[in-house]
């Protein structure tokens, strides 16, 4: 199967996002994306997915031309579109979801339950995928309902498959497994449209490559011509670095320190200390409990047992709320569930965590959020229309500027940053890392929970490595390799 | 030109509508105005007659749904919050029961008993009550944020509760509201009763600005826009919610007195059924989701005149009583059909 996509162009209102793109995807591709947030890859995949109507162009399949008005049509013609948002009902188990819209019957008109399980069973052990098919969705942690997606793909029998960033929320182990299933579909030659921002991932699965930038499509040629460097300069249309970031250490007195901290089921026994102007790097695999951790740092979640102290005082943190007021900051994980609030504008986004901080008598002080937020509209080098526009008109990269714009409106004196570039263009990448350091030599604590080892090497002073709950070891300087990092998360002991 | 010119307003007004949230709904309430001055009969020749007349009516609508628009007003930010209060008619019932107890002037009478009369009486009366409301608001509101029952089931627990245990005690108890009582309500103000409205207008101007300007209004549409965030944001999200709730306890209490005030009694079994269907009615009409986050006090206003200017001119057409219910149903759907669809992309 051939798809030509030719001058696609796409507006919405007056924003053009797609200007006359032209592309091909051919069975037995495996086709790479490329393009920072807001370049129009997932708008010009939710046109070839019916979701959105191009506002002129063509589309053709091997030579006949189409028209995609609802997502149906273009699942008809075998084209299937995983989203980035997740579309499993979470209140029914998988097999049913396997099947959604296209239930087996049996013949006097009944749900076919057992043949609907049998065949997820058998699809997921064609994948040597280890699951239930009578588990809830809802019990399943997103890298699974990932899996689960992927699978029921590919029971549709598409012969192109769209994938939106599958492998952000996948350990490395998950996404090997899932490259595998990508290339044995390959070899069925069946078409895959890969967009990541991971360009390692990229020149180890891929082997085309096309590149969107404001909505040009700007290269388009074999990645085993090209180099990860040439990639980022492509997408991002400069030079970019890679070199390790590192500066001279002034570490102040001890800010954080926590004595066998435990909350079960997610850590146990936990002792670390923090201190000030340092940067920690938090690693581990999925499941390892380090976002659950600094939750419960942060007041979110409920400890067990175990004590706290910031700057040698005994703290009991009990909310959010109130750790706040104790400085501490933590900037969530999946920012479009615990981050962004949809229905208020950037500057409200921006500001919500001050409110009570500025407020007199409960009234919003909003010069005094604006004059905040207009000095750290620089120092963050926000890309923004009106303070007043909605938050999803922004970008990925612009939108985490924003949520960390408002914690550090707050002058935290302990930042806890939970995968503070996910779903984040290469630039904005870049320009997080830089606040980073300015924010220690600020003499703030900040602390990097990631689950890519190059970020944590490149931007942190010192690494803590978890396993299944538990600190499995501390890594500083030259020790801090890809390596070590491995060894120590998948349980492993350095010699 | 005239023609460009033409162009330019369509564009302006499609913007408008559907970008505006109150646009769509200000424009409904405009033509229902002018539709129901139409049937009044605009009379030139008498003026001064025809006007006396219609702004009678308008003083008699805006009065009679000042409660229910009060009510409405606290609807719109426990909707805001992702919530939903059903127990606001059996609140009514149980703060003006308690007002009249308070009031009695028989020998029943709790603050006579304790030699209180008059003004004093009257204002201790009012305290008490918006306190119960206060309180009762609390009530449900802790069964929401403490005990973690969702706010349909505890507001319809505390539905069937309150009526039921206001009822019971309130059998055979004869009352008599001393007539200054009623001066809260109906003090005139030249040969006009203001006092349900000014109290209406007030309250929604002061809760537009908390809306608009108070940390604990734009906490509400954190809330229910996004709880999780919110409370990842340092929102204590539980005392946000439980403040809605006390909220509209003391709104509805501000509702019961003046109800008690207006008519000086009140029937236990019928008063306020169906009120918080009014109020929710309201607020959808006036743009607020019921999946929470967005809402607009102002919306919910408009919302209380459309249904009650339509009430008005169902009862000026002479539509037979049981029909006018359907009218409404069709009002809140078409409302809704009207306003910016949330975008699915």
């Amino acid at each position: 199967m051939i798809i030509n996509m030719e001058n696609i162009t796409k507006s919405f209102g007056s924003n053009e996002v797609l200007k006359q793109v032209t592309l091909t995807i051919k069975g037995g591709d495996i086709c790479a994306l490329l393009g920072e947030n807001g370049a129009g890859k997932s708008t010009l995949m939710n046109i070839l997915g019916g979701v959105h109507q191009m506002d002129s162009g063509t589309i053709s399949i091997d030579g006949k031309h189409v028209e995609f008005n609802q997502p149906k049509q273009s699942q008809e013609v075998g084209i299937a579109f995983i989203h980035q948002e997740l579309n499993l009902i979470n209140d029914l188990p998988i097999y049913e979801n396997m099947f959604l819209g296209r239930e087996l019957l049996t013949k006097r008109g009944r749900l076919d339950l057992e043949k609907m399980y049998g065949e997820t069973e058998k699809m997921f052990q064609k994948m040597k995928i280890d699951l239930d098919p009578n588990t809830m969705v809802r019990d399943l942690d997103s890298s699974y309902k990932q899996i689960v997606e992927i699978c029921r793909a590919m029971m549709t029998n598409a012969s192109i498959i769209i994938m939106d960033e599958p492998t952000t929320s996948l350990t490395d182990q998950e996404t090997e497994r899932v490259f595998d299933m990508m290339r044995t579909l390959r070899d069925h030659n069946v078409g895959i449209i890969f967009i990541s921002h991971k360009l390692n991932e990229v020149i180890e699965v891929c082997n085309r490559y096309v590149v969107l930038r404001d909505g040009h499509l700007v290269a388009d040629g074999n990645v085993c011509e090209i180099t990860i460097p040439d990639l980022a300069r492509l997408m991002v249309g400069h030079e970019v670095r890679s070199e390790l970031l590192r500066r001279n250490l002034y570490l102040g007195d001890e800010l954080l320190r926590v004595e066998g901290l435990t909350s079960y089921p997610f850590f146990k026994d936990i002792n670390l200390s923090i201190q000030a102007g340092e940067i920690v790097g938090v690693t581990g695999l999925l499941g390892d409990g380090r976002s659950e951790l600094f939750q419960s740092i942060f007041g979110a979640i409920r400890i067990i047992s175990g004590q706290m102290f910031l700057n040698e005082k005994v703290v009991n943190i009990k909310s959010p709320t109130q750790a706040l007021e104790e400085g501490i900051a933590y900037l969530p994980r999946n920012r479009k569930e615990n981050a962004i609030i949809k229905d208020m504008d950037i500057f409200e986004n921006a500001s919500i965590v001050t409110w009570p901080l500025f407020s007199r008598r409960g009234l919003i002080n909003r010069k005094k959020h604006e004059e905040t937020f207009a000095e750290q509209r620089n120092t963050l080098k926000l890309k923004m229309g009106n303070l007043t526009d909605n938050i999803s008109s922004l970008s990925g990269g612009n939108q985490q500027k924003v949520v960390l714009a408002k914690w550090l409106a707050a002058n935290p004196k302990l930042l806890i940053l939970d995968n503070p570039t996910q779903g984040v263009d290469v630039g904005a990448k870049e320009d997080i890392y830089d606040i980073i350091h300015q924010l220690a030599e600020q003499n703030i604590a900040v602390v990097v929970l990631s689950s890519e080892a190059q970020e944590i090497m490149r931007v942190c002073d010192r690494t803590l490595v978890m396993y299944h709950g538990v600190i499995q070891g501390e890594l500083t300087g030259e020790k801090m390799n890809e390596h070590n990092i491995m060894t120590l998360a998948t349980g492993g002991q350095l010699t | 030109m005239v023609n460009s010119k033409n162009q330019g307003f369509i564009v302006w007004f499609k913007q408008k509508w559907t970008n505006g949230p109150l646009f769509s709904t200000a424009i409904a309430l405009i033509i229902m105005i002018i539709v129901q001055t139409l049937v009044l009969g605009f009379d030139y020749d008498s003026f001064g007659e025809w006007f006396h007349s219609w702004l009678n009516n308008w003083i008699n609508i805006l009065r009679n749904n000042a409660g229910t628009g009060i009510v409405a007003l606290g609807m719109t930010f426990v909707i805001m919050t992702g919530g939903i209060d059903l127990a606001v008619g059996s609140t009514l019932v149980a703060t003006g029961a308690f007002s009249m107890i308070l009031l009695n002037t028989g020998s029943q009478g709790l603050l006579g008993g304790i030699g209180l009369t008059g003004a004093p009486a009257i204002i201790v009366t009012i305290l008490l009550v918006l306190l119960l409301g206060y309180l009762l608001g609390s009530l449900i509101g802790l069964s929401i944020t403490k005990g973690k029952v969702p706010p349909f089931i505890a507001t319809l627990g505390a539905m069937m509760i309150f009526r039921s245990v206001t009822q019971h005690f309130m059998q055979g108890y004869n009352t008599t509201i001393p007539m200054e009582f009623l001066q809260v309500a109906s003090f005139k103000m030249g040969n006009y009763m203001l006092m349900p409205i000014i109290y209406w207008a007030v309250i929604a101007y002061i809760l537009y600005y908390v809306s608009k300007r108070t940390t604990f209004g734009r906490q509400i549409i954190a809330v229910g826009s996004n709880e999780k965030a919110a409370k990842l944001s340092g929102v204590n999200v539980e005392k946000v919610k439980l403040r809605v709730y006390m909220l509209m306890g003391v709104l509805v209490s501000i509702a019961s007195i003046i109800q008690v005030s207006r008519i000086g009694s009140m029937d236990f079994s019928n008063a306020g059924r169906g009120m918080e269907m009014d109020a929710i009615a309201a607020a959808v009409v006036g743009g607020t989701s019921m999946s929470g986050g967005r809402g607009l006090i102002l919306g919910t206003v408009y919302g209380m005149l459309i249904i009650a200017v339509m009430n008005n001119l169902l009862n000026l057409f002479g539509v037979p009583p049981f029909l006018r219910e359907a009218f409404k149903g069709l009002i809140v759907i078409a409302a809704v059909l009207l306003q910016k669809k949330e975008k699915t992309s």
